[in-house]
C-alpha cells in the first residue's frame, strides 16, 4: 500500500473489494512497463467493476493499462503515466456456449487455452494457436489481434469476433456486434477495438465464431537451403491446390532453437526450413504430402513428416517466439514486420544483411503466406546500435508498403525509435477517435500509434 | 465534372430516386465523377453549400442506402470503374468503387483466382456499394462478408480530406479505420478506391440439390451438417412457394411439388470434396430427403445457382410487389423461426416466400403484396416488424448483409442499447460533423424504437 495514496486505495477497494486489489511492491513490479511500475493492480470480478474502475480513474486523472495474461503488456511506446494495472483475469466465465451454433461468448479474462479445452470436448476450437506459456487471454488476444501460424488458413481474431462488450472510461458498458455469425447492423465499432491495444476501452466479453476441429493434422518440414529456394517453395505451395492450416519459414537460427527443445535427428538444423501443417481427413493429408513431395523435389528439398506430439510442442514454441526470445536472450529486440506476401523472403534477406553488417545474430519466424515476420535481434551492443538497426530494417518493410513494429525492446531503445513507426494519413482521425472514446487520456496514455 | 458528368433534368433524376428497396425522393442532381479529386471538390462544395451528398454504385441495394432522404446530390460511381491493379503474387487487387463485383472475378478467373463475396446482384452491384453495405452472399458461409476481404481504402472525408487506410498487407499499425469504414453506408466517408484480397479458385467443387417433402426435414439437415463439423462453401434453402416461382422463371430443374430444397456446395481439395459430398448425402438421407441431385457439369451447376441468384426476380414475376427482409438468427433456431414466419403470414393474411442462407442463419423472407392495396401494404410493414423483432429476441440481428440504410434505422434499438447507439452517434458526429454525407441512414432519428421506413408503394 506504500505505493499509493490511502484515499485511492479506499475508493478502489470500495469498487472491487480488497481481495481484488493489490499494491504490494513485488506484485506491482511484475506489471511494470518500460521501467514504470503501477501503484496497484486491480483485478475486477465483473464487467461493471471494470467500468466503475475506469470511471473512477478518469475522474481522478489516473492512468490505467489493461491486460489479461500480460503476455503482450510490453508492446507499445513508454507510457506517459501508469497508475493502475487493470487485470481482467477474474472475468473468465462462459456467458453462453452453443456448440451446434458454433458460437460462444466468454469473459475477456478467460485464457485461450482454457477455452480450447472446453471446446475440444465438442470437437470444436477457436482456430488460434496455443502458445507455450498458456497465459494469453481472449481479451488480450483480441485487443492485440494476436495471431500465430494458423493465420495461414483461418485468419486473425478480427475474422472470428462477432461481438464484444467493452467498458469505457465514462464508466459505461457498450456492446458492439452481436452473437450471430453474420451481422452488419450499425457501425462496426468492434473493428476499432480489435488491435487497439487497450487504448480505447477495456474489453470485458468477447463473442466468438467457432470452427470444427480438423479430423487429423500432420506437420511436414522442408529444408530449403537458401531463401531463394524458400521463396520458390512458398510460391509453389500458394499456387498449388493444397491448403495448409499453418505455414512458417524458420531461419537456421530459429530452426536450431526449436529443435533444441524438440528432438528430431533426421533434420538438418543448419538450414532454413518451411513448416507446413495439413489438416483434414487421411486422404487430404496424404494428398498434401504428395503435392509437397513433388514441389519439394523440383527445388531439391526433401519433405520430412514430423511426429504428432513433438510437432505441437514445436508449433507452440514458434507461436511464442517473441516471449521465448526475450526470456532466453535478455536485452534482445523483437520486431514484427508486415508486408505484401511476395516481399517476405527479400525482406528477410535484407534484414539478415543489416544484422550481419552489425555482427548481430538474427533469429526469425516468417509467415510467408501471410506477409508477417517476427525477427529477434540477439547480442546487441547498445541502444544506439539497436535503434539504428531497427530504423534500417523498418525502411525495408516500409519500402514494400508494409510496416515494422517493435514488439519488445528496452526503454532506452524505445527512447530513440518509435515502436509503431511513422503514422500515415489516417493519424489525425485516429487521434480524434481516441479523444472520443477516452477523452481524458486514461487508457495507456502515449503508448499507441502517434503517441496517442 | 463537365456537362456530360451531371444530370439535372427531372426525367433523368427519376431513375435515381429508387434502389432495390424503394423510392423516396428525387435528388436535385446526379454527378458522375471520374477521379478522387472530383469527389473531393464535390465534398467541399457540399460542405460550403450545406448540401447533402449520397454516394451510389449500381443502386441494387435493399435497404435504401443509396437513395436520398433530404434531396441533395447523388454521386454516382458509374464512371469510376477501373480495375487499377491486379497483383496475383500478393493475392490482391486495387479497384475503383464502380467496378462491378463479377467483373473483378472475371478479370482474374483465368489465372485461377476469384473475389469471394458474391451478392445475388453480383452481375450489377459494385465493389464500392459492397464496401458501403458490407455485403454478403451465399459463399460468405465459408469465406466471410466484405469486411473479411477488404484490406485498404482511399476515403474522402466530409471536409474534403483524403485518407488512405490499410493497404496490401495485414496488421498495419493503428486503429482499423478500414474495418470502421466497411459497412458504414457512406455516412462516415466516401470510398474512392478499394484494395481487396483475391482467393485461389478451389480445385474441385460439388453442387448438390437436396429435395424435401417437409420443410422441417430440410432445416434439420442444415443443423446436422453443421453439427458434424462440415462447413460447406454455401448452404442455401428455398421453400416450396419460392422454388416453384424460381422454376417457372429459370427452369433450373427444381421439382415443382416439393416443400423445400437445399442448395449445398462444397469445395476445396478433390479428396475433401468427395468425402464431404458423401457425408452430406448421408446426412440428407438420415433426414428423410426425397432425392439428392449432384450437378454433373459446370452448366448444370450454373443453372442451379441461376435459380437461386434470380429468386428475387422470379418472385417479382408472380407478385406485383414484394418486401425482402434480412434477419439473422442463431442457426439452431431455424426450425422455430420458420414456424414463426408461417404464423405471421397467417396472422396478416400474407403470402411469404422463404430464401435462407441457412448455413449461417441469415433469412430472407419475402413478403408478397400489391402496393395498390393500402391495407395490404400496411400489413406487410407490421408483419415484417414482427419478424425482425423475433430475430432480435432470439439473439440475432436485423440485418446480415443488406445494411440498415433508411429502412431499419428506426429499429436499431431492438439490438442496441441507448448507450451503444450514443457511442455510434459520437463516432458519426466526429467523422461527419455537418451530417452532409448520406443523411438519414444507419442511426435512428429518435430515441424510441420506431417503425420500418419502407415506401412500400414502389417496392419490388
Amino acid at each position: 500500500m506504500s505505493r499509493m495514496a490511502e484515499a485511492v486505495w479506499a475508493e478502489l477497494a470500495g469498487i472491487v473489494g480488497e481481495a481484488q486489489l493489490n499494491a504490494e511492491a513485488s506484485v506491482c513490479e511484475a506489471f511494470a512497463v518500460d521501467g514504470q511500475t503501477p501503484g496497484c493492480v486491480v483485478s475486477p470480478g465483473s464487467a461493471e467493476q471494470v467500468a466503475q474502475t475506469l470511471d473512477y480513474a478518469a475522474g481522478h486523472g489516473l492512468a490505467v493499462i489493461a491486460c489479461g495474461g500480460a503476455t503482450k503488456l510490453g508492446i507499445g511506446n513508454p507510457p506517459g503515466k501508469f497508475d493502475i494495472a487493470l487485470c481482467t483475469r477474474n472475468i473468465a466465465n462462459v456467458r453462453y456456449y452453443e456448440p451446434s451454433d458454433l458460437t460462444a461468448g466468454v469473459g475477456a479474462g478467460m485464457a485461450l487455452d482454457e477455452l480450447q479445452d472446453l471446446l475440444k470436448a465438442d470437437g470444436l476450437w477457436l482456430p488460434l494457436d496455443r502458445s507455450a506459456s498458456g497465459k494469453a487471454t481472449l481479451g488480450g488476444v483480441v485487443a492485440t489481434n494476436a495471431s500465430g501460424p494458423l493465420r495461414q488458413f483461418y485468419g486473425a481474431p478480427r475474422d472470428m469476433v462477432v461481438g464484444m462488450q467493452v467498458a469505457t472510461t465514462e464508466g459505461k458498458l457498450i456492446r458492439t456486434g452481436g452473437r450471430v455469425v453474420k451481422n452488419v447492423a450499425g457501425y462496426d465499432l468492434g473493428k476499432l477495438l480489435i488491435g487497439s491495444y487497450g487504448t480505447l476501452g477495456v474489453i470485458t466479453e468477447v463473442n466468438l465464431k467457432l470452427f470444427p476441429l480438423p479430423a487429423e493434422r500432420q506437420t511436414f518440414v522442408l529444408s530449403t537451403g537458401t531463401l531463394g529456394i524458400a521463396r520458390d517453395v512458398r510460391r509453389s505451395i500458394l499456387t498449388s491446390p493444397i491448403e495448409p492450416l499453418r505455414m512458417v519459414l524458420l531461419d537456421a537460427e530459429t530452426a536450431g532453437l526449436v529443435h533444441s527443445g524438440v528432438q528430431s535427428d533426421r533434420l538438418k538444423k543448419t538450414e532454413p526450413q518451411i513448416w507446413v501443417e495439413a489438416g483434414g481427413s487421411k486422404a487430404v493429408i496424404e494428398r498434401t504430402l504428395k503435392e509437397l513431395d513433388a514441389l519439394g523435389r523440383a527445388v531439391g528439398s526433401k519433405v520430412h513428416a514430423y511426429e504428432r506430439e513433438g510437432a505441437e510442442k514445436a508449433w507452440q514454441a514458434i507461436t511464442d517466439f517473441s516471449n521465448w526470445i526475450g526470456k532466453r536472450y535478455p536485452g534482445a529486440v523483437v520486431l514484427k514486420g508486415t508486408m505484401p506476401i511476395a516481399h517476405s523472403e527479400e525482406f528477410l534477406s535484407l534484414a539478415q544483411q543489416e544484422a550481419q553488417n552489425e555482427k548481430v545474430r538474427l533469429a526469425s519466424v516468417a509467415q510467408p503466406g501471410v506477409g508477417i515476420l517476427h525477427l529477434g535481434l540477439l547480442d546487441l551492443q547498445n541502444a544506439t546500435q539497436s535503434a539504428g538497426l531497427i530504423s534500417r530494417i523498418r525502411k525495408a518493410a516500409e519500402k514494400s508498403g508494409g510496416a515494422l513494429i517493435v514488439i519488445s525492446a528496452s526503454p532506452d531503445v524505445k527512447a530513440q525509435v518509435d515502436v509503431w513507426g511513422t503514422p500515415g494519413t489516417g493519424s489525425e482521425l485516429m487521434r480524434k477517435l481516441k479523444a472520443t472514446w477516452d477523452p481524458k487520456g486514461t487508457l495507456a496514455p502515449g503508448r499507441f500509434v502517434g503517441s496517442i | 465534372m463537365g456537362p456530360e458528368g451531371v444530370l439535372s433534368r427531372p426525367e433523368d433524376l427519376m431513375l435515381y430516386e429508387y434502389d432495390g428497396l424503394s423510392a423516396l425522393e428525387m435528388p436535385e442532381a446526379v454527378v458522375f465523377p471520374t477521379s478522387t479529386e472530383q469527389v473531393v471538390r464535390m465534398a467541399r462544395l457540399a460542405a460550403a453549400r450545406k448540401m447533402a451528398i449520397t454516394p451510389r454504385g449500381a443502386g441494387t441495394g435493399l435497404s435504401g442506402g443509396s437513395v436520398v432522404t433530404q434531396g441533395g446530390i447523388v454521386i454516382s460511381f458509374a464512371r469510376m470503374k477501373k480495375i487499377l491493379e491486379i497483383d496475383l503474387e500478393n493475392q490482391r487487387a486495387r479497384v475503383q468503387p464502380g467496378v462491378v463485383n463479377t467483373d473483378l472475378t472475371l478479370a482474374v478467373a483465368d489465372d485461377g483466382y476469384y473475389y469471394a463475396p458474391d451478392p445475388s446482384s453480383q452481375k450489377a452491384c459494385t465493389i464500392g456499394g459492397n464496401v458501403a453495405e458490407n455485403s454478403g452472399g451465399p459463399h460468405t458461409l465459408a469465406y466471410g462478408v466484405t469486411t473479411n476481404h477488404v484490406l485498404g481504402l482511399e476515403v474522402v472525408l466530409p471536409d474534403g480530406e483524403v485518407i488512405r487506410t490499410g493497404g496490401k498487407c495485414w496488421d498495419l499499425p493503428g486503429y482499423d479505420l478500414t474495418g470502421l469504414m466497411v459497412g458504414s453506408e457512406g455516412t462516415l466517408g466516401i470510398v474512392t478506391e478499394v484494395t481487396v484480397r483475391l482467393l485461389r479458385t478451389p480445385e474441385a467443387v460439388e453442387t448438390m440439390l437436396a429435395v424435401y417433402d417437409r420443410v422441417m426435414d430440410a432445416t434439420r439437415t442444415v443443423a446436422a451438417i453443421t453439427a458434424q463439423g462440415i462447413t460447406p462453401a454455401a448452404l442455401e434453402m428455398m421453400d416450396g412457394f419460392t422454388l416453384r416461382a424460381v422454376e417457372q422463371a429459370t427452369h433450373a430443374g427444381y421439382p415443382m411439388d416439393s416443400a423445400a430444397v437445399l442448395l449445398i456446395e462444397v469445395e476445396g481439395l478433390r479428396e475433401a470434396v468427395k468425402e464431404q459430398a458423401e457425408q452430406i448425402e448421408a446426412i440428407c438421407g438420415g433426414n428423410r430427403v426425397r432425392s439428392v441431385r449432384r450437378a454433373k457439369t459446370t452448366g448444370e451447376r450454373a443453372l442451379l445457382w441461376k435459380g437461386r441468384k434470380n429468386a428475387f426476380g422470379a418472385l417479382g414475376r408472380i407478385s406485383p410487389n414484394y418486401y425482402v427482409q434480412d434477419g439473422v438468427i442463431p442457426r439452431t433456431k431455424l426450425p422455430e423461426m420458420l414456424e414463426f414466419i408461417e404464423q405471421v403470414g397467417k396472422k396478416y393474411d400474407l403470402q411469404i416466400g422463404n430464401i435462407f442462407h441457412a448455413g449461417d442463419g441469415n433469412l430472407h423472407p419475402l413478403l408478397m403484396f400489391d402496393a395498390r392495396d393500402r391495407d395490404q401494404s400496411q400489413r406487410v410493414v407490421k408483419a415484417a416488424q414482427e419478424i425482425m423483432k423475433r430475430c432480435a429476441e432470439l439473439g440475432g440481428s436485423i440485418t446480415g448483409e443488406h445494411g440498415v440504410g433508411m429502412e431499419k434505422n428506426e429499429l436499431m434499438p431492438l439490438i442496441f442499447s441507448e448507450d451503444d447507439l450514443e457511442l455510434q452517434r459520437q463516432i458519426k458526429a466526429l467523422m461527419n460533423p455537418t451530417g452532409s454525407f448520406n443523411p438519414g441512414k444507419v442511426l435512428p432519428t429518435s430515441k424510441m424504437c420506431g417503425e420500418i421506413r419502407v415506401q412500400v408503394s414502389a417496392g419490388g
